[in-house]
C-alpha cells in the first residue's frame, strides 16, 4: 500500500525543485509562529491564492512546510518573552519562561526543538500505522465521545492548577460563560450578544488569547522594567552566552517517556476534529505533571514540562491527517485549508480522497515530517541571536511586540472589533496575572466550552434524551468516563497515601 | 521625477474627463466579497472563478473573505461600497431569504442588491448509509418514530429544506444540528447516530460514489440516480424547487451598463475550459443566469419561502 507512494513522494521532494517549496513554507511557518496573533492558519490562508498557479504537489510541500514549522516557531516567544507565538504554545510558557528568566533559555530551545521535531516523526509514524484503521477510529467518535473529551480536559484543568483549585474553577467558570456568548449551535438563538453583531459567532479565540498572552505580559513585562532574562539569576555578562542547547537537545532524549507520552496525546487529539492543538499540548502538560513523582517543581522551569507540550503540538499534526484520509475532512484549521487548496486544484476532498489522491496525501505527510525537522534544526542555528531578546531592555521589546501582535490580529480578518476586544483581553489578563489567576484554564474552557455544549445536546437529540444510557453502551464512551473519574480523584488519592506515610513515618 | 508627476497629472486628468464607466474595466482591481472564510463552498467557486473573470475584465480580480455573522457581514460590506462595479459580492441564497424571513436584521436589504449573475444551482437528495436496510422515503416514514437527520445549523439552508420537505411529506423528523460541515453530517449518518441526511446531490456524490451513502431520494423533477424516486414519483413535485444557488450581486442601484459587462464576464469565465472542468470534477452544476433571470430567480425564491413562514418560525 502506501509504502510505494511514500518512497516516490520522498524522492520527488529531493529530485524536483520542490526543496525551494519545503524551504520556503519553513521560513514562512517559523515566521509567522514567532509573531503572536499569527499562526498556521493565516500563514495557509493568505497562501491560498499563491498557490493556484502551482502545481498541486508543490502547493502540498510549501502547506506542508508551513504546517510543520508554525508551532516550533511559536514556542521559541512563548520561552523567551512568555508569549506563546500561536495558540497551543501557551502551555510552553509554564516552564519554558522560567528557565528564560533564570538564564537557561538555550536548555529550553534546544528541548523545545528536539521534542518538536521528534513529536512531529512520532506523530506521523503513528498516523501511518493507524492510516489502515483511519475508518474506524473516525466512526468511533461521535458527539458522546466528543462530550466526554472536553469533560476529561475540563477536569485536567481543575486538578493541574495546584495549590489555587478556587481560583482556577473561577477562571474555568468564567471562560464557559464566554464560550456560551453567541448562536447557539443547536437552536440558532442568540445569547449574551447585547445587541453587538460582532458577537453573533461568539467570542472569537485568537484576539481572546493574543490578549489573555501578549499584551497582557507586555503590561506586565513594562511595569516592572529591566529585561526578561533577571540580572539576580547571578548572571553576569559573561556567564550570559548562550549555552545548553545541546544540554537541551539531550535532555529530550533522557526523558523519553515525556516526549512518548506528548507525542500519543497529540496524535490522538489531534485525530479528534474541534479539539486542537491548544488541548493537546495543555493535556500533555497537565498529564506530566501529575504522573510526575515530584509534582510541585513544575512552572519554576521544570524542562520536562516544556517538552511534553512540544511534541504534542508537533504530533497532532500527523494525528489530524486522520480523518482526513479516512473521510477527507479537517481534523484541524490547517487540515481544513490545506483541504480548501486541494478543491482549488480540482480535487475534491472525500472519502476516495486517499484511492485517488495517494500522491498528494503522501506528499503532505512527507512535507511534514520534513518540516518538523527542518524547523527544528534552523530554530537551533539561529537560537545563538534569538536569545539575546531576553536582555533587551523591556523598553524596547513591549512596543514592538504590542505593534506586531496587534497588526496579525487586525491581518486576520480584518476587523477593527478584533483588535479592541484583543485590548480588552490584555487588561483582563493582567488583572488575572496580579490577582494570581490562571489564564490558560479561561482559554481552554473558553475552547471546549462550545464543543461541550453543542454534543451534549446532539446526544440528547440522537438519544431520545436517555444520555447516560446511550453513553454506556459505547465502549469508548466507558473509557473516556473512566478516565475522567482516574484523573479527577488521583491526585486525591496521591495525597492521602502522602499523608499515611508522613504519620507511619 | 518631473516625468513621474507629468504621467501621473495626465492619468488624473484622463479619469476625470472621461466618464468612468464608459472606461470599464479600467484599472483598477475588483473586489468579490466571500461572505464565508477560505476553504468553504462559497469561497472555492469565487477563486475557481476569478481567474477566468480576471482575463474577460482584462483587470485584476480579488476574492476577500469577510466571514462573520453568519454571512450577513460579507453582505453588509457589499451594501456600503461605491455601485461602481469594483465591489461585488457573493451571497447564500436560500439562506439568506429565510433569514430574512423568519425575522433577522441581516444588516442590509435583500431586495436592494443588483444581481449581475447566478453561478450554479444544486438539487437536495435524501441519502441513508450503504448498510442501511432502508430502501425509500417510505420506509424511513414507517420507522414509528420521527426520523432523526443530521444538519450543521438551524438556520443553513439544507436545515430549512429538511423542514419543510418533510412536513410536506407528512413524516415527523428530529432535525439534529450542530455538526460542523456537511462532511460532518454525512459521517453522523454513517456512524449510525441518525437514520438519514438531506444535503445537495453534489455534496452527497462523493459518499455514495464509494458505497458509503446510498440515495434513496432525489428533490428534483427528472430521474438523476437510477432507481432513486425523484420528487414526481413521491407525489410531491413542488419538492424540485429547493435548491442552493451561487448568486452574485452588488451595491444597490447598479449602473445598467456596469452590470452587463459584469454578468458577461461572469458568463465568459461559466464557459471557461477551466471552470468546466473544475465543476465536472468535483459534481458542481454550472447554471449561469443573466441579471435579469437572478433578480426573477431571486423574486420566485422569496414567494417559494413565503408560504413556509409559520413553519420556519
Amino acid at each position: 500500500m502506501g509504502f510505494d507512494a511514500l518512497f516516490s513522494a520522498s524522492y520527488e521532494i529531493v529530485a524536483g525543485g520542490n526543496v525551494l517549496y519545503l524551504l520556503a513554507g519553513i521560513l514562512l511557518g517559523l515566521c509567522f509562529g514567532v509573531i503572536p496573533g499569527l499562526g498556521g492558519t493565516t500563514a495557509l490562508a493568505l497562501l491560498i491564492p499563491v498557490t493556484f498557479n502551482m502545481e498541486p504537489l508543490a502547493a502540498m510541500y510549501l502547506a506542508g512546510g508551513v504546517m510543520g514549522a508554525t508551532s516550533f516557531g511559536g514556542s521559541i516567544t512563548a520561552i523567551l518573552l512568555n508569549t506563546p507565538g500561536t495558540a497551543p504554545n501557551a502551555a510552553t510558557t509554564f516552564d519554558g519562561y522560567p528557565l528564560a528568566q533564570q538564564g537557561k533559555a538555550g536548555l529550553a530551545i534546544g528541548a523545545s526543538a528536539a521534542a518538536s521535531a521528534l513529536g512531529g516523526l512520532i506523530g506521523l509514524f503513528t498516523l501511518l500505522l493507524f492510516i489502515p484503521l483511519a475508518k474506524k477510529i473516525v466512526l468511533s467518535f461521535g458527539p458522546s465521545e466528543f462530550f466526554l473529551l472536553t469533560v476529561l480536559g475540563l477536569t485536567a484543568i481543575a486538578v493541574s492548577v495546584r495549590g489555587k483549585l478556587l481560583r482556577g474553577l473561577i477562571a474555568g467558570c468564567v471562560g464557559l460563560i464566554f464560550a456560551f456568548v453567541g448562536a447557539d449551535a443547536i437552536s440558532g438563538e442568540l445569547r449574551f450578544t447585547g445587541g453587538v453583531g460582532y458577537l453573533w459567532d461568539g467570542i472569537p479565540l485568537v484576539p481572546t488569547l493574543t490578549g489573555m498572552f501578549a499584551i497582557s505580559q507586555m503590561i506586565e513585562l513594562a511595569l516592572k522594567g529591566g529585561s526578561v532574562a533577571r540580572q539576580e539569576a547571578g548572571n553576569n555578562p559573561e556567564t550570559m552566552k548562550v549555552t545548553g542547547v545541546w544540554a537541551g537537545v539531550k535532555s529530550v532524549f533522557t526523558h523519553w517517556p515525556v516526549l512518548l507520552r506528548g507525542s500519543l496525546i497529540g496524535t490522538i487529539i489531534g485525530a479528534i476534529p474541534g479539539l486542537g492543538g491548544t488541548v493537546a499540548s495543555f493535556l500533555a502538560y497537565s498529564s506530566t505533571v501529575q504522573t510526575d513523582k515530584d509534582p510541585d517543581s513544575y512552572g519554576k522551569g521544570n524542562i520536562r514540562g516544556v517538552i511534553a507540550p512540544e511534541a504534542a503540538n508537533n504530533a497532532k499534526d500527523g494525528g489530524s491527517l486522520i480523518p482526513t484520509i479516512a473521510f477527507g475532512i479537517p481534523g484541524s484549521a490547517e487540515t481544513a485549508l490545506f483541504l480548501g487548496i486541494l478543491v482549488l486544484h480540482g480535487i475534491d476532498p472525500g472519502p476516495a480522497i486517499l484511492l485517488y489522491h495517494e500522491r498528494e496525501i503522501y506528499g503532505l505527510i512527507v512535507a511534514l515530517t520534513a518540516s518538523a525537522v527542518g524547523a527544528s534544526l534552523l530554530g537551533l542555528m539561529m537560537s545563538r541571536y534569538l536569545i539575546l531578546i531576553t536582555k533587551v531592555d523591556v523598553g524596547v521589546v513591549v512596543p514592538v511586540v504590542i505593534a506586531i501582535s496587534l497588526t496579525g490580529v487586525y491581518v486576520l480578518e480584518g476587523r477593527m472589533a478584533d483588535v479592541l476586544l484583543t485590548l480588552v483581553m490584555g487588561i483582563v489578563g493582567y488583572l488575572m496575572i496580579r490577582f494570581d489567576y490562571p489564564r490558560l484554564t479561561l482559554v481552554i474552557a473558553l475552547v471546549l466550552g462550545e464543543t461541550a455544549e453543542k454534543s451534549l445536546h446532539q446526544v440528547q437529540l440522537i438519544s431520545d434524551n436517555r444520555v447516560l444510557a446511550y453513553m454506556f453502551d459505547r465502549p469508548i464512551s466507558v473509557i473516556l468516563i473512566v478516565a475522567t473519574l482516574l484523573t479527577f480523584f488521583l491526585p486525591m488519592m496521591r495525597q492521602v497515601m502522602a499523608r499515611r506515610k508522613m504519620i507511619a513515618e | 521625477m518631473n516625468n513621474l508627476l507629468l504621467k501621473g497629472v495626465v492619468a488624473a486628468a484622463m479619469l476625470a474627463a472621461s466618464p468612468v464607466l464608459a472606461e470599464f474595466p479600467s484599472d483598477d482591481r475588483v473586489t468579490i466579497v466571500v461572505p464565508y472564510s477560505a476553504g468553504g463552498g462559497f469561497d472555492t467557486i469565487v477563486r475557481t472563478f476569478a481567474p477566468a473573470v480576471e482575463i474577460a475584465l482584462g483587470t485584476t480580480v480579488i476574492p476577500e473573505n469577510v466571514p462573520g455573522a453568519s454571512g450577513t457581514r460579507g453582505g453588509q460590506a457589499v451594501s456600503r461600497a461605491a455601485a461602481d462595479g469594483y465591489t461585488i459580492g457573493i451571497y447564500n441564497i436560500p439562506g439568506l431569504n429565510v433569514a430574512e424571513l423568519v425575522g433577522r436584521d441581516l444588516g442590509f436589504d435583500l431586495a436592494s442588491v443588483t444581481w449581475i449573475a447566478n453561478l450554479a444551482q444544486s438539487n437536495y437528495a435524501i441519502a441513508v448509509a450503504g448498510d442501511s436496510p432502508i430502501q425509500s422515503v417510505q420506509d424511513l416514514c414507517n420507522l414509528g418514530r420521527p426520523i432523526k437527520l443530521s444538519d450543521t445549523g438551524t438556520n443553513s439552508t439544507s436545515s430549512i429544506t429538511s423542514v419543510i420537505a418533510f412536513d410536506i411529506l407528512g413524516c415527523p423528523i428530529v432535525n439534529v444540528t450542530g455538526y460542523g460541515g456537511s462532511n460532518d453530517t454525512m459521517i453522523a449518518v454513517l456512524r449510525g447516530e441518525v437514520d438519514a441526511t438531506l444535503k445537495p446531490i453534489s455534496s452527497l456524490a462523493r459518499y455514495t460514489d464509494t458505497g458509503d451513502l446510498r440515495l434513496i431520494a432525489t428533490l428534483t423533477e427528472e430521474t438523476v440516480a437510477e432507481g432513486v424516486q425523484n420528487a414526481v414519483e413521491l407525489g410531491h413535485p413542488e419538492l424540485a424547487q429547493f435548491g442552493l444557488s451561487r448568486a452574485i450581486g452588488g451595491p444597490a442601484d447598479m449602473p445598467a451598463e456596469i452590470v452587463a459587462i459584469l454578468s458577461a464576464a461572469f458568463r465568459t469565465a461559466a464557459e471557461s475550459e477551466d471552470v468546466i472542468m473544475w465543476a465536472e470534477s468535483t459534481g458542481t452544476e454550472l447554471n449561469w443566469l443573466s441579471p435579469e433571470d437572478t433578480t426573477a430567480m431571486m423574486a420566485d425564491i422569496s414567494e417559494f419561502y413565503l408560504q413556509y413562514q409559520d413553519l420556519l418560525k
